[in-house]
């Protein structure tokens, strides 16, 4: 074992005994039993007695509790598939996107969550695909930090703006956006790690991100990679994450989420060559609260800069995408997108060394209208077309994608 | 060699740089004004749907504050899930939950990321006001969504009736007296209160409701929300609009229930928030009443005023 390599796991060690105190730390939450019909009526009777009262009609007493059914985790299989056309090959950057023409077979996630003890939650993803399982989240958040601190351990998509830590069957859009794949991965940017937390005590939501994880390879964090050799030597060959979200109630109708995200770690292109990715999203949420066909304008943003050390040169590109959508009624939507990813910037001579035929702007517009049969199944009919300058010409796309959800009901996030 | 720019990374930049100590002090000293500044008396209360905090409100009088996530005029299926809710869950003492899975569409992951060890499932600051009531329509055996969004645990509507509104009044006190025993006895008595209130306009309304014909007590309702309410008052629903609960009407579904409601009396009834145009045509086209209820108490609005606004407006249609 090499002396970096003894340091990190020696850092690693000390980490989890730092977890570990914090978490003991927190007392357990004592329960109060729930009162007993009889304690209940005692306590009538008493205030009866002083008042003089005389109660002649009944409480409703409780219902049965769901019992051992209850230990059992929530659990969810939500299907995605898609019949596409393209005019050519698109080259889509994510690894669920409906990227052959015919019948493509995106996701099939399972969600497994539950509570496992009173300190920590557990959560896990599960992508199958028809040769494979991929383990897309598994990991632990704590419950009972004080102070608005809150840790997250084990395989998780990095809170790196909204996107990101994202699954496709909360996307608006069938394909990943363009920038996430060609920075972070065919699978957004995650990796085994922990995160640390902190929900500010301010009047609005402010919340502090910070995290560290493992660079996972290609699919993952691509614009990372470990030290030369790929393997981590040192604490810093992984990959840091420090991001602020906030979100203010512009009206009761309107809330605006703002976020900055800065992630910094090590890519293999030469000796101590290093990455970093800076990102800004905003989201514009209007829904009228009396509305009762439960209509919404949502409009989302991000904006991502990466900067990328290689031998001998500097390679710098930026990226982004702004999506509008209208959720009609509880029936359909339709949304536009636009999103636009640039080949390396300035005047440097070096090519992309992960994307060498990616050497000018990028450009996709994309249409979708989505109709739900229910609040579990939606259908959407989605044209995209596909501009870049390294290409001849646009690639059109038409695709029509199915979703299904079986299981506990997911809950929605903003 | 163009040099890389690595900026707010200690570790890289070898030790923080200014900006960074003073965006991090400007952080802690936000941290501490705030955090002094929400350190208010009394039992903070965070209620998720309108009628759990007008009972809450009553049972708390002035021994704390009561916040609700939601408006009376909002599906509770479907609030917005806005990050600003986690505010007040972050400082709840106590967090009072319809259950039943009323709220699993949006409350679950704010729980968890409310950080919030009292008001979890399980902690001595949650409360699931289900159970305290008796609960109806419970599936006697298994459930699939082919019989639309249904609810495992029974219907979960239950606070359109005052006696499950009394139950949950003296079981919240109950708690609140365990959580600030200092202030129990005003919880309790607070409670008591509000409870003969609750069970005498239950009884009261319905008396007045029993002396309308039969006949005329009977309801077609846009989504089977108005099971306690029915059981409550005596009222016959003759269908729902909604083919299944959750699925949105038909035309083949509203042809049969138009059927259905032709040479009958029926009242058709709907919450504020559900959508009305189905709802006005087939009144029209049966000469029906169509009475809209609230979907629950309005802001400071008493709980037992809330309920004689859905009972007078009931009663109204039922005996024109």
């Amino acid at each position: 074992m090499s002396v970096g390599c003894w340091r990190s796991s020696s850092a690693f060690v000390i980490a989890l005994s730092l977890l570990s105190r914090v978490l003991a730390a927190s007392e357990p939450p004592v329960t109060p039993a729930e009162p007993t019909p009889e304690e209940l009526l005692a306590l009538e009777k008493a205030l009866a007695a002083d008042a003089g009262e005389d109660q002649a009609l009944p409480i409703p007493t409780g219902g049965d509790s769901p019992g051992a059914a209850a230990f059992l985790p929530e659990m969810a299989f939500i299907l995605d598939v898609a019949g596409a056309w393209h005019s050519d090959e698109p080259g889509w950057t994510g690894g669920h996107d409906p990227s052959t023409v015919g019948f493509n077979f995106q996701s099939l996630e399972l969600a497994v969550g539950a509570a496992a003890d009173p300190y920590l939650r557990f959560d896990a993803n599960f992508a199958f695909a028809l040769f494979g399982v991929e383990i897309e989240e598994a990991y632990g958040t704590s419950l009972g930090i004080p102070a608005g601190f809150q840790i997250r351990a084990g395989q998780f998509l990095s809170r790196f703006g909204r996107a990101n830590a994202s699954h496709p069957h909360a996307w608006q859009f069938s394909a990943q956006p363009l920038a996430i794949g060609k920075f972070f991965g065919s699978e957004g940017n995650r990796g085994l790690g922990v995160e640390l937390s902190w929900l500010a005590p301010a009047p609005w939501f402010l919340e502090l991100v910070s995290s560290m994880q493992m660079p996972d390879g290609d699919c993952c964090m691509r614009s990372y990679g470990g030290s030369a050799n790929g393997e981590i030597e040192s604490i810093g060959d992984f990959v840091y994450l420090l991001g602020v979200k906030q979100f203010w109630d512009a009206s009761v109708d309107t809330g605006v989420g703002f976020g900055l995200s800065g992630q910094f770690g090590p890519n293999p292109s030469g000796r101590e060559t290093r990455s970093e990715i800076y990102g800004l999203d905003l989201l514009v949420r209007h829904r009228p609260r009396g509305n009762a066909e439960r209509t919404a304008l949502t409009f989302a943003l991000e904006a991502l800069f990466r900067t990328r050390q290689v031998p001998d040169d500097v390679v710098q590109d930026v990226g982004g995408f702004a999506s509008l959508v209208w959720d009609i009624d509880p029936e359909w939507s339709i949304g536009a997108r636009y999103e636009a990813v640039t080949g390396p910037l300035g005047d440097s001579a070096a090519l992309d060394p992960l994307d060498p035929e990616w050497t000018s702007l990028r450009q996709r517009a994309t249409v979708q209208g989505t109709y739900w049969p229910s609040h579990f199944s939606r259908i959407r009919l989605e044209m995209a077309s596909d501009l870049a300058g390294f290409r001849e010409a646009p690639v059109w796309s038409v695709v029509l994608g199915l979703e299904l959800l079986v299981g506990a009901h997911g809950a929605h996030s903003l | 060699m163009n040099t890389l720019r690595v900026i707010g990374w200690p570790s890289v930049g070898g030790r923080w740089s200014g900006a960074t100590r003073r965006l991090v002090g400007v952080i802690l000293a936000l941290g501490l004004v705030f955090g002094a500044r929400t350190a208010a008396a009394g039992v903070r209360v965070v209620a998720t749907l309108p009628d759990l905090g007008a009972i809450a409100r009553e049972v708390v009088g002035d021994a704390g504050t009561v916040t609700v996530l939601s408006f009376a005029a909002e599906d509770p299926h479907y609030v917005d899930p806005r990050p600003t809710l986690l505010v007040p869950l972050s400082r709840a003492d106590l967090l009072i939950v319809n259950g039943m899975e009323l709220e699993v569409g949006w409350l679950p992951p704010m729980l968890v990321n409310a950080r919030n060890p009292a008001i979890q499932p399980g902690g001595p600051g949650y409360f699931d006001a289900s159970t305290a009531v008796a609960r109806l329509e419970v599936p006697k055996g298994p459930v699939a969504r082919s019989e639309g969004d249904v609810h495992a645990q029974g219907n979960p509507h239950y606070a359109y009736e005052p006696r499950s509104g009394a139950a949950v009044a003296m079981t919240l006190a109950a708690r609140l007296a365990r959580l600030d025993p200092a202030n129990a006895q005003g919880y309790v008595a607070r409670a008591t209160v509000l409870k003969s209130a609750l069970l005498a306009f239950a009884t009261s309304e319905r008396a007045r409701f029993d002396a309308i014909p039969a006949a005329r007590r009977t309801v077609v309702s846009y989504h089977q929300s108005l099971t306690y309410l029915e059981h409550w008052l005596g009222l016959t629903r003759l269908a729902t609009i909604e083919p299944l609960p959750g699925i949105p009407p038909s035309p083949k579904h509203v042809a049969a229930v138009l059927s259905l409601m032709k040479g009958s009396s029926a009242v058709v009834v709907q919450e504020e928030y559900r959508p009305r145009a189905t709802s006005e045509r087939l009144a029209q086209l049966t000469s029906c009443q169509l009475v809209i209820i609230p979907g629950g108490a309005r802001e400071a609005e008493r709980y037992l005023d809330r309920l004689r606004r859905t009972t007078d407006a009931l009663h109204a249609a039922m005996v024109e």
